[in-house]
This record gives structure tokens, sequence and C-alpha cells, in this order.
């Protein structure tokens, strides 16, 4: 990287921040000093509820509805933020101090094409004319690689994809050239292909125009490879500040070792059952599968046998979760079938028994949305045991108290409460429960550990693996992350397009030599090296990594 | 100049200057306006201007005091998770639900409350308010008070029977529509567009000239016409409940439409429902009170207000305020109403977010 000015452009010191809640105000972020010297890069993470996006929004004198800044002060190149008028605050937000969002395609107009929204921060500041802030944009667009450099801006959100949003928007950051720009989690909801695009143009852009920077994430591979200083943060306290090369090869606090030590946990692969006993649990076999005209599925099969995991892998879009549709029968497969321990299984859901209902269930990826917010605890693990198994009573509560105990959350706390005063990891606890209390012999988890916390996520992972050891259950893992896959997986299946690409034992699936798109994810994956980026970039080709998501693959 | 224009002037500077000088800018605006406002109704209105504003902003008053008491009784006497509801309830909506309660109370206790039977003629036509009869006779000789009374009883509960109705119907519509999809959400929407497409009123003079005036019919038809509206709202608000993953796991469950409805779907559409019930309320006691008043609804002798108005009104013309009594009943009770609806939409789209 180049020689940076040492010059403070924002120091941050003593930060209190109250937020609102049960009528009262709650302290989140406890004391949190911060210092950023121009044209360097910071990454700030944590777990959710940390407190890294409301120290971000603190940095440009911003706080969210329902929280205030109770103490402290916010430097801002020579001004105070906590004491400037909010009309001098709007001044400096999006045109000296720039926020890049996490999701692109929530944070733009869908009514407004991309380069009107561009141009409307300069136009507002009088700092280029139209023509000249919409030169500018296809300049940046340029630079960002983003295909079609002079006609991109002129689509609307929806037609471009979710990768090069993410780079159009923040393009839109640089707009007006900006001191600061806050990056909050921009990644995080994009697939490792194309975050990889994403990461080399914010990392690129950020380096030419010397732009300070915070980079929020909770992905620390993601973090070394753009901060220049890390800080870990928990509860809304600092854990340690340190140089990224530092932090990532000697930190000092627990509670830092154990956020590295997150990708550790591996279970030993376990091989296919042999024998005439060994009939997979299920079994797909040549489905083809469409929405309306619009085919999705293409011959895809595979087999999971008993008590084994089976982690299907790919982009989004690739047909993953319609396989898992599939298999339940909410989506009727247009040609192929279905086989559970031997026997057809009918292709719509409506027309499976009880028993074959009960013995696949399925584990959804928001908790949030899988529980019913108005159903007590009790009632949603206990109404499969009694539509099932005809439970009732004190039968039945003994049942969800068995339940309660074996996801590891406390019956007699948990048992009377809702899902929303639940964490986000309790949650999915509770939705596993629930797909236990049917007995099932197979289990489909999608995305289970995508919205968690990288410490939260691990924990869901063992207890699986637990769970698939004590019951002899069979997993189909559905993911796109392949740490996950690595940890927890005895088979794998790459899906592309609504193709099989390649299937086979994980300890084959990470040796080469591999089919190209099986290579493009795999060393898409960030690594904890700082350098992991600059390396893979100059082996891919600088010019190509754009496009590499689109090219790679091909046969 | 009398005494009480002086104390009128008195009072309301001294109070401008206390909240001046106390520094609460608002108070002190809103009083000095009407200070200086006084000054000219007081030129151009003389004492009775002024008397006017004197009992205008006593009523006011008055009322902010009984809604703010009202408030903090429920407050004391609910158990705590209502309770504390209600202590977000703006002064309004408290004003609202004292009204309601007080018909409540009206019709409830009819018969101990009037004086005399509704059908009971104990005067002469039109006779004017004595100690005997509080507000007057009607056209016929009978206690207007007890009538009014009386038809708290007929005209809401007649109105909460048509819109439980309305609502049944239209929910259970709306829920099924929303959960089975297909053909049956085709026809129940296209029966609803059916419906929708005829002006309400003049549809139900047409069912009603068709069917004659009983009882039953009044409410059946007025539920007819008021349920595709709530089927249109329930059929949205479960639309988007439909789609989540929860309904998905109780599909895969294997459980049946009526349990999805009944555990699933119905305790997440509750609050815009209730808003919505409060809402359809005040529209079909309007509509009955003006089916009574074309002489369509509810029939005499028993006392109902929109035809109360009606059989009064020749006296406007002689600049009695009779009339304007049972119309002014009907106007209480929609603004409460809609008092109490908008502080629960209020909140219903607050939790929204």
């Amino acid at each position: 990287m180049a020689e940076k000015k040492k010059e403070v452009l924002l120091k941050i010191k003593d930060l209190h921040i109250e937020g609102y809640s049960d009528e009262e105000w709650i302290e989140i972020v406890h004391g949190v000093d911060l210092t950023l010297h121009r044209g360097e890069v910071l990454g700030l993470i944590g777990e959710s509820g940390a407190g890294k996006s409301t120290i971000g929004l603190a940095a440009m004198g911003f706080a969210r509805d329902g929280c205030r800044i109770s103490g402290g002060s916010i430097e801002f190149d020579g001004m105070e933020l906590t004491t400037t008028p909010e009309s001098a605050l709007r001044a400096l937000r999006g045109s000296r101090i720039a926020y890049v969002a996490q999701s692109a395609a929530a944070s733009f107009n869908p009514a407004h094409k991309i380069i009107d929204q561009h141009t409307e921060a300069p136009i507002h500041y009088r700092i280029q004319k139209r023509v000249e802030a919409q030169e500018d944009a296809m300049q940046l667009y340029e630079r960002l690689r983003l295909p079609n450099p002079h006609e991109i801006g002129f689509r609307y959100p929806h037609q471009v994809s979710g990768g090069q949003l993410q780079r159009a928007m923040t393009a839109m950051a640089m707009a007006c050239r900006p001191d600061l720009i806050i990056f909050d989690e921009p990644t995080t909801a994009l697939d490792v292909t194309t975050q990889i695009e994403v990461l080399a143009a914010i990392r690129d852009i950020v380096d030419q125009f010397n732009t300070a920077a915070i980079y929020i994430t909770h992905d620390l591979a993601v973090v070394a490879q753009m901060a220049d200083t890390i800080k870990v943060l928990l509860k809304g306290n600092e854990v340690e500040e340190a140089p990224t090369e530092q932090m990532l090869g000697s930190p000092k606090e627990d509670y830092t070792k154990s956020l590295w030590a997150v990708r550790s946990f591996q279970r030993k692969q376990k091989p296919r059952p042999k024998g005439k006993a060994a009939v997979p649990v299920v079994s797909v076999q040549d489905i083809d599968a469409a929405y309306g005209d619009v085919k999705v599925l293409k011959d895809v099969s595979f087999d999971i046998y008993a008590g084994m995991t089976v982690a299907v892998v790919g982009e989004s879009g690739s047909g993953k979760s319609t396989t898992a549709r599939c298999i339940t029968g909410l989506l009727p497969p247009t040609k192929g079938k279905i086989l559970f321990q031997g026997e057809e299984l009918p292709a719509s859901y409506k027309d499976r028994t009880k028993d074959q209902l009960r013995q696949a269930q399925m584990i959804y990826q928001m908790a949030d949305t899988a529980l019913n917010p108005k159903v007590k605890i009790s009632d949603i693990i206990g109404r499969p045991a009694q539509f099932y198994s005809g439970l009732s009573g004190g039968e039945l509560k003994s049942r969800v108290d068995e339940l309660l105990d074996l996801i590891e959350l406390d019956p007699s706390k948990f048992y009377n409460r809702y899902p929303p005063e639940l964490s986000g990891g309790q949650k999915q606890r509770v939705g596993i429960a629930r797909a236990l209390a049917a007995e099932p012999t197979f289990i489909i988890c999608d995305e289970v550990t995508s919205a968690l916390d990288q410490l939260v996520a691990e924990g869901i992972l063992k207890l699986l693996d637990r769970l698939q050891r004590e019951l002899n259950l069979s997993y189909m893992f559905i993911t796109h992350d392949l740490a996950t896959v690595r940890s927890i997986a005895d088979e794998v299946v790459v899906m592309r397009q609504g193709e099989v690409v390649e299937q086979g034992p994980k300890d084959k699936m990470f040796k080469p030599p591999h089919h190209p798109y099986t290579d493009l994810l795999l060393s898409s994956v960030p690594e904890m090296d700082p350098n992991w980026l600059t390396t893979l970039l100059e082996e891919r080709g600088v010019d190509n990594v754009g496009e590499a998501a689109n090219t790679g693959g091909k046969k | 100049m009398s005494l009480f224009v002086i104390g009128y002037y008195a009072l309301l500077i001294g109070a401008s200057c206390l909240a001046a000088y106390f520094a609460k800018r608002s108070a002190f605006l809103l009083l000095f306006s009407l200070t200086l406002a006084s000054f000219i109704m007081g030129i151009v209105g003389g004492v009775p201007a002024l008397r006017a504003v004197t009992i205008a902003a006593a009523t006011l008053a008055l009322a902010a005091g009984t809604s703010y008491a009202f408030r903090e009784f429920l407050v004391q006497i609910l158990p705590e998770g209502i309770s504390k509801e209600i202590k977000t309830a703006p002064l309004t909506a408290a004003f609202g639900m004292f009204v309601i309660f007080t018909y409540a109370i009206a019709g409830i206790f009819a018969p101990v409350i009037a004086p005399h039977g509704e059908a009971e003629v104990i005067s002469s036509a039109f006779a004017p308010a004595d100690e005997n009869m509080l507000l007057g006779a009607d056209q016929l000789g009978r206690d207007m008070f007890s009538r009014i009374v009386y038809g708290a009883r007929n005209s809401v509960g007649l109105a909460l029977v048509a819109t439980s109705l309305a609502f049944i119907m239209g929910a259970l519509g709306g829920l099924f529509a929303a959960t089975k999809g297909g053909w049956l959400d085709q026809i129940l929407g296209r029966a609803a567009d059916v419906i929708m497409s005829v002006p309400s009123l003049i549809f139900a003079l047409l069912m009603l000239s068709i069917l004659g005036t009983s009882l039953w019919v009044i409410v059946v038809v007025v539920a007819v016409i008021y349920s595709p509206r709530v089927f249109r709202l329930t059929r949205a608000v479960a639309g988007n409940v439909v789609v989540m993953d929860y309904i998905e796991a109780a599909r895969l469950r294997g459980e049946g439409t009526w349990y999805l409805i009944r555990k699933e779907i119905l305790p997440n559409s509750t609050a815009p429902l209730i808003a919505e019930f409060g809402l359809e309320f005040c529209f079909v006691f309007l509509l009955i009170a003006g089916l009574s008043f074309l002489g369509l609804g509810i029939q005499p002798p028993t006392a109902d207000w929109g035809s109360m108005v009606r059989e009064n009104a020749t006296l406007i013309s002689f600049g009695d305020i009779t009339p304007l009594i049972p119309a002014a009943a009907i106007a209480l009770l929609t603004v409460a109403v809609n008092f109490v609806v908008d502080w629960m939409l209020y909140r219903s789209s607050g939790l929204k977010e």
C-alpha cells in the first residue's frame, strides 16, 4: 500500500450511546475511543449487538431513532460533531462523510435510475453540474470495473445484479470525494464469488483517493483484507485494537482468540454405510423443476445416507433451496422422483401421509420468520409432538422440557416466552427443537447459520453435530459458506444454475483436481492471511476480477 | 363594563403572564392569542360572544378533565398488561372510550334509566321540556329523553350485531381466500367486487324493499354490504402472513386449513382487524341511521335515532333543537369511536416498524 499521510481525521473519545427500550434509556456503547488518520482503514468487528453500526453512524454525528449520543466527543477534522447543529451535520453527510449500507438493494430507491441517485449529492452541494457529475460517475463505474460503465448508470436498481449494485453504491459514496466512508457490512449479503469483486473494488478506490474508511463487519477474513488496524468490540466495549498483522498473529485478549478460533471446529468425516442394508435415507433421482415456465432444476440427483451430512453448495440462484422444496414436496418436480428409504414419495406434500411428513423436517435460514411471533415457545415445540404422537397434558410438557434440554435452553426460563424475546441463536435453537419434536430421520438445514454471528453459528453447528450422533439423523445442509461445509459435511454436492456440477466425499472435494466452478468457489473464500486478496487478484488477473464469477466456471 | 367582562380579561391576562413567567412557550402563545382574539370579539360581538367563548372553553376543559380522569381510572382498575397500553392513549382516545362507556351503560340499563317507556305517550305533541321531561316531547307526545336512552340500545345494538356479522363473514372469507388461494380466492374476490360495485345505500334500499323491513333482514343486508371491505383487508393482511416460513413449516407438518387460520394467521392479524372493526362500526351505524331516516330501517314505535331525526324534522323550522338531539347522539358516538380507532391504528402501524 502507498505511503499515507498521518493526519488525524476522526477522533472519538469516550463515546457513550444510549438506546430507548421499555420506557428507559439503556447504555449500549460504554465509552469507546477511536482514532482514524487520513487514508487509513479501520476495521470494526464484533458480534451483532456489539455496537459496531451504532458507532459507525455516530462517526457521522448521527444516532438512529430511539438512540442518543449521551456522552463523549466526536471530532471530525477539527469539528466537534456532538455539538454541531443538525443543519451543519447534514451538509457534512454525503459530501465529506459517506455511508455504504449492508443491503444496496434496499438502500437504492427502486423508482429512480442509478445515475440520478449518484449525481444527487454533487448537484445538491453544487460541486458539479449534472453533466459533469454524470461523466464523473461513469469514470467511477469504470474504476470499480462495472460492466458497460457508460450505460449501466441509466438502468434501474432492479436491472442490475447484487454485486454490481453494491459497487454502484460504493461509487455513489465516492461521488463527492468524501474524506471518510463508513462501510457497514457491504459484502455480508453477497455470495463469495461476488464478494471478491466488491472487496477488490472498495480497496482500490480507497487506495486511489486516499480516503479514510471505517469497515464494519463480523467476518474476520474479510476485515483482514481491508483494514490497516482492527478494533474488536464486545457488547459496547472495546476489547482490543491493533494493526492487522499483529492482531491476526498474536491476539492478546481471550475474546479475540475465541473469535479467531471459531473456524477451527471440525468433525470427522464419515464414509457411506456399506453392504445390503445401505439404502439411502433420501435419494433424489434425476429431478427437473420449474417455476411456471422458468426451468430451475435440471437432472439433479444425489443420495443421502443414514447418519450422514450432505452439504449442498452454490451461489444464490443455483437451485439449492429449490431442491429442498422439491424434497419437502412444496414444489412438485416436473420429472424424476424422490425416494425415501427406498420408497417413492408422492410429489406433492399434500398427498403424503402423516408419517412421511414426520420423517423429513426442515430448519430455516431466518429464525425470525420461521417462528410464529405470537405463539409461546412451549406451543411451538409442543405442537409437532402433539400432532404426530398425540401427546397431551403432562406427557406433552415433559416432552417439551426434554426437547428444550436437548437444545441447551433452560425449560423453566423459556417455556412461557415468545420468539421476539429471544436472541437470534436461541431462536434458531427453538427452530431445531421444533424439527426434533417430530422425531424425524432426515432434516433439511437451509442456511441455518448464515444469519448468525460466528460464535453463535459455531454453537449451532456443534449442537447439530451432537444431535446427529445421538439420534442418528441425516442432514441435507444447504449453504454458501464453504467454511461451514469444511466443518460439518461428509459429502458435498456443488450446484450451479440448477445443475449438479460435481459431487463426492468432502476430502476429495477439497483436494484438487476440481471442476473449474468448484475451484472458483473454493478460491473465493476469504482467508485469514492479509495478503490473500492481493495474491488471488494477481493469480486471476486484476482486470478479470469483475467478470471472474461469470467466466471462471464455464466449461 | 360588567364584572363578568373584567373577570374574563383579568383571568386570561393573568394566566398568560403566569405562562410567560414559567417559560411555557406554547401555553403562553395560546393564551395570549386568545386574549387578543377576545378583544376583537368583545368589540364586535359584545358580552354574549365572550360568554360563548367561556362556555366552549369550560366544556372543552371539562371534557379533557373527564377523559384524563377516566384514563387514570382505567389504568388503576385494569390488569397490568392492558393498563400499560392505555397509559399511552391520548386524551382524545380516552374521551372516546368514556363516551362509548356511557353509551354502553345507557344501552344496557335503558329500562332502569329511562323515566318512561319508549312508546308511552305522556304529554301533548312537541311539548317543551319541564321537570318531568328532560328534553321535551316528540311529535306524538312521547318523552324524548327516554327515547334517546332506548335508542342507544336499539340503534347501537343493531349496528353492533350487523358489524359483527359482517366481520365474521368478511374475515373468514378473507382468511380462507388467503390461505387456500386458487379458485376459492378468485370466486370470493370477484363476489366481493360485485357487491362493492353497487352503491351501498341503493343496494340496501333495493334489498329492503324486496325482502321487507324485519330486523333480521336489516342485519343480514347491512352485513352483506359491508363484508367485502373486511374481506379485502383481511385477505391483504393474511396474505402477508401466509408467505412466512412458519406457515410453510405448519403446512409441511400436515396441518389443516382451519388450524392454520386459527392458530398461525389470526393471532398475527388481529391488530389491524380490531381497528377496522371500529371503523366499520361507524359506517354501519350511519347506514342504519340513514335507512331509518328514509323509513326503511327500524320500524316505529321502536325508538331509533335515525327515525327520530326524521319524525321531529318539522320542528327545525320553528327554531327548536329537538330533532338535533338524536342527530348529535349519532355524531358523538361516531366521533368517539373514531377517536379510539385512530389511536388503535396508530398503535398497530407503530408496531409494524
